[in-house]
C-alpha cells in the first residue's frame, strides 16, 4: 500500500519536474498551451509510465531469476542476458555502418532493438544449451556458465568500443549505460503488454519456485517437474530483460534490487515477493530517471549512472548483512 | 491370512552413473548394487548398514528420481513411466539434509508438501493436522532459519505427512528420521510415523543407525555393506550373527519374555572402520 502511494506521488511529481515548466491546470484543461500540452503527453507521461513498465519488468525478471537460481545475488545481468543484448546492438552499430544505406531510413529506427532482441534471446538459448551440456542438472553450473559468457560477451563489447569511432562510440555508450528517452506510445504499449504476459505466467508458478527453494531434490520428489519449471522460467527472464534492453540499453541493479526490497518487507513467499518485486522496480526506476534528466538539466545523464549509485552501495550492504550465509 | 499386496519392487537395479569405469579390481567403493528387494503393502522395513555403505542412495534410487538400470515398479508400473507429479501422490521421501534458499515460514514448507495438487479444498486443515503430528504446531508461524536442528526436522517431517494425509497404499522413505533428536523425543516421533503409517496402509521404509528401534519397531531389516545388500530378513529374532558381520563388531543378546530381543555392543573394538 505505501509503494503504490509512494509510486504515484513520485509519478506526479516526475511530471512537473523537467526543462519545461508546466502548469498543471493550465495543461489538464482543453485551453492549456499547445506546447505544454504536448511535451506532457507525447513527452513526459509516455516516459514516466515507461519507466515504471521497464523498472517492474526488470524487477519481475530478478525476481524470477534469483529464485530459479535459489540464490539471493543471482540477477539477468550477471547471467550475461544483458550484456548479450548490449553486444549485438554495439556489433550493429560498429559494424553495420558501412551498409546501413541498404536499409530503408524509417526501418533503420528499429535496427538496433531488433539486434538486441536477438542478441539477448539467443544468449538465453546459448546458455540453457551450454549450461545442460556442461553441467546437466545443476544450477550452479548454469550460473557459472551464465557468468563466463557474459565475460565473452564483455570483451565483444570491448571489441567494438576499441573500433568505432567517435559518433558510433556516442551511440554505443546509450546501450552500456541506459537510456528512456526513445519512448513513444507505441513501444510502450508493446513493452506493457509485454508485462502482463509475463505476470499472468509468473503467477502459476509461484508456489513451485517456492518449492524450488527447499532444493532441487525436494522439489522433485513433492512433484514439481523440474524442467518444464527451469524452461519456462528462462524463457520469461529472456523475454523480459530482452525487451527492456532493446528498448532502454543495459540499466543495472533494478533487477538485483528489487527482489531484496520485496523480501525484506513481505517475506520470502514468491507469492507476495513478484508482484511487489515489481512495484519496487517500478519505483525504483522511475526515481532514478527522473534524477538522470532533471539533475543537469537540460543535459541529460544515463539513467544506468543513477541506477549505479543507488545499487552498488546496496548490494554492498547485503553482502555486509548476509556474510554469514553467502560466503 | 490373505496374501499383502506387492507395492515397489526393485529387479538388478542400479546406479546409472561415470563410475563404470572403475567397476574393475579394486573400486568395491564405487560400485552398487544390483538391487532385487520386493517390497509389499504395509511392511515396515528399516534399512541398516555402516556410514557409505549406499544406503541414502538406495532409498534415493526407490523414490524413483535416479537415473537407475535395471526395474523399478511402483503399484505395477514401471516407475520411469510416472510423473513427478503423479509420484508425489503416493510416494513421500524425507531426506537427511534439509537445506531452504529463502528464510521460508514454517507453514509455508509444509504446505509446499502438497503443492503438485492442483486443487485442494482442505489444505489449511491438513497443515494444521500434520503439523500436530509431527509436534510443530506451535511453530507454524516461525521463519525457518530460526528454527533448531530438530525443530527444522520436525518441520519437514510435517511436510511428507502433509503431502500424504490423505492418501493410502503409498510408501513413505525416511533418511535417518530421528537424528539430531533427544531420546524421548526420537521415541515420540517414531512412534507418530508408525501411527501415521498405519492408519493409512502406507509402507514405510526407514534408514536409521539405532539398531535397537529397527528391531523393536520394524519387521523386516535390509542389511546394506559396501553397496550390497548382504541380508533381508525378519526383524525378530534379532538377527545377531548377521549384525555382528554388518558393523564388524560383537553384540550380546537378551532375550526377554513378552518383549523383543536388546542387542548391546559387548566390546569396544570395531573393525569396519579400519
Amino acid at each position: 500500500m505505501i509503494g503504490l502511494t509512494m509510486l504515484m506521488a513520485i509519478t506526479l511529481i516526475a511530471a512537473i519536474l523537467g526543462p519545461v515548466e508546466i502548469n498543471y491546470l493550465n495543461s489538464l484543461s482543453a485551453h492549456g498551451e499547445p506546447v505544454q500540452n504536448y511535451i506532457l503527453w507525447q513527452v513526459r507521461l509516455p516516459r514516466i509510465l515507461f519507466a515504471i513498465t521497464i523498472g517492474a519488468s526488470l524487477g519481475l525478471a530478478g525476481a524470477l531469476t534469483q529464485g530459479l537460481f535459489r540464490n539471493p545475488l543471482a540477477d539477468p545481468g550477471l547471467l550475461g542476458v544483458s550484456s548479450g543484448a548490449a553486444a549485438a546492438a554495439a556489433g550493429a552499430i560498429v559494424f553495420s555502418g558501412s551498409c546501413a544505406w541498404a536499409i530503408h531510413e524509417d526501418l533503420r529506427v528499429w535496427v538496433l532493438p531488433l539486434a538486441a532482441f536477438c542478441g539477448a534471446l539467443s544468449i538465453c538459448f546459448l546458455l540453457d544449451r551450454l549450461a545442460r551440456w556442461l553441467t546437466p542438472g545443476s544450477v550452479m553450473g548454469l550460473l557459472l556458465t551464465g557468468i563466463a559468457i557474459n565475460a565473452l560477451v564483455a570483451a565483444f563489447i570491448g571489441l567494438s568500443t576499441y573500433l568505432a569511432n567517435d559518433q558510433q562510440l556516442r551511440n554505443l555508450s546509450f546501450w552500456t549505460m541506459g537510456s528512456l528517452a526513445g519512448v513513444n506510445w507505441m513501444v510502450l504499449s508493446l513493452m506493457i503488454f509485454v508485462l502482463a504476459v509475463a505476470f499472468l505466467c509468473s503467477q502459476k508458478l509461484t508456489l513451485q519456485i517456492n518449492a524450488l527453494s527447499l532444493g532441487e531434490a525436494v522439489a522433485a520428489q513433492v512433484g514439481i517437474n523440474l524442467k518444464q519449471l527451469r524452461q519456462r522460467i528462462i524463457v520469461m527472464v529472456a523475454i523480459l530483460s530482452a525487451c527492456a534492453v532493446a528498448w532502454c540499453g543495459m540499466i543495472g541493479f533494478i533487477s538485483l534490487i528489487a527482489p531484496h526490497i520485496a523480501r525484506s518487507i513481505a517475506g520470502p513467499d514468491h507469492r507476495q515477493v513478484l508482484p511487489l518485486s515489481m512495484l519496487f522496480g517500478g519505483l525504483l526506476l522511475l526515481l532514478a530517471d527522473t534524477l538522470a534528466r532533471t539533475v543537469a538539466i537540460p543535459a541529460e545523464i544515463p539513467v544506468g549512472i543513477f541506477t549505479a549509485l543507488l545499487g552498488a552501495p546496496f548490494f554492498l550492504s547485503l553482502l555486509a548483512k548476509q556474510r554469514r550465509v553467502l560466503i | 491370512m490373505p496374501q499383502k499386496k506387492l507395492l515397489l519392487s526393485l529387479k538388478d537395479t542400479g546406479l546409472k552413473n561415470t563410475s563404470y569405469k572403475s567397476i574393475g579390481i579394486h573400486a568395491l567403493n564405487n560400485t552398487l548394487g544390483p538391487f532385487s528387494i520386493d517390497i509389499k503393502s504395509k511392511e515396515r522395513i528399516a534399512i541398516l548398514g555402516p556410514s557409505g555403505a549406499g544406503k541414502s542412495t538406495l532409498l534415493q534410487i526407490m523414490s524413483g528420481l535416479h537415473d537407475h538400470l535395471g526395474s523399478i515398479e511402483f503399484l505395477s508400473k514401471p516407475i520411469r513411466q510416472m510423473s513427478f507429479q503423479e509420484l508425489s501422490y503416493k510416494r513421500a521421501f524425507l531426506p537427511q539434509q534439509h537445506e531452504t534458499a529463502f528464510n521460508l515460514s514454517s507453514e509455508l514448507i509444509i504446505s509446499l508438501g502438497r503443492v503438485a495438487r492442483d486443487h485442494d479444498p482442505e489444505l489449511i486443515k491438513i497443515i494444521k493436522e500434520s503439523a500436530k503430528a509431527a509436534r510443530v504446531e506451535h511453530l507454524l508461524n516461525r521463519s525457518y532459519q530460526t528454527l533448531s536442528g530438530g525443530e527444522k526436522s520436525r518441520v519437514h517431517l510435517a511436510r511428507i505427512f502433509a503431502q500424504l494425509w490423505d492418501q493410502s497404499n503409498g510408501i513413505l522413505l525416511i533418511d535417518e528420521p530421528l537424528a539430531a533428536l533427544d531420546p524421548g523425543l526420537q521415541i515420540e516421533l517414531l512412534l507418530a510415523i508408525l501411527k501415521f503409517c498405519e492408519g493409512r496402509s502406507l509402507t514405510l521404509v526407514a534408514i536409521l543407525h539405532d539398531i535397537q528401534q529397527a528391531i523393536e519397531h520394524f519387521e523386516r531389516l535390509i542389511l546394506i555393506k559396501e553397496g550390497k545388500i548382504i541380508a533381508d530378513l525378519p526383524a525378530h529374532p534379532a538377527p545377531h550373527r548377521e549384525l555382528e558381520i554388518l558393523y564388524g563388531m560383537k553384540f550380546e543378546r537378551f532375550t526377554r519374555p513378552g518383549r523383543k530381543d536388546l542387542l548391546i555392543p559387548s566390546d569396544l573394538r570395531c573393525s569396519y572402520t579400519n
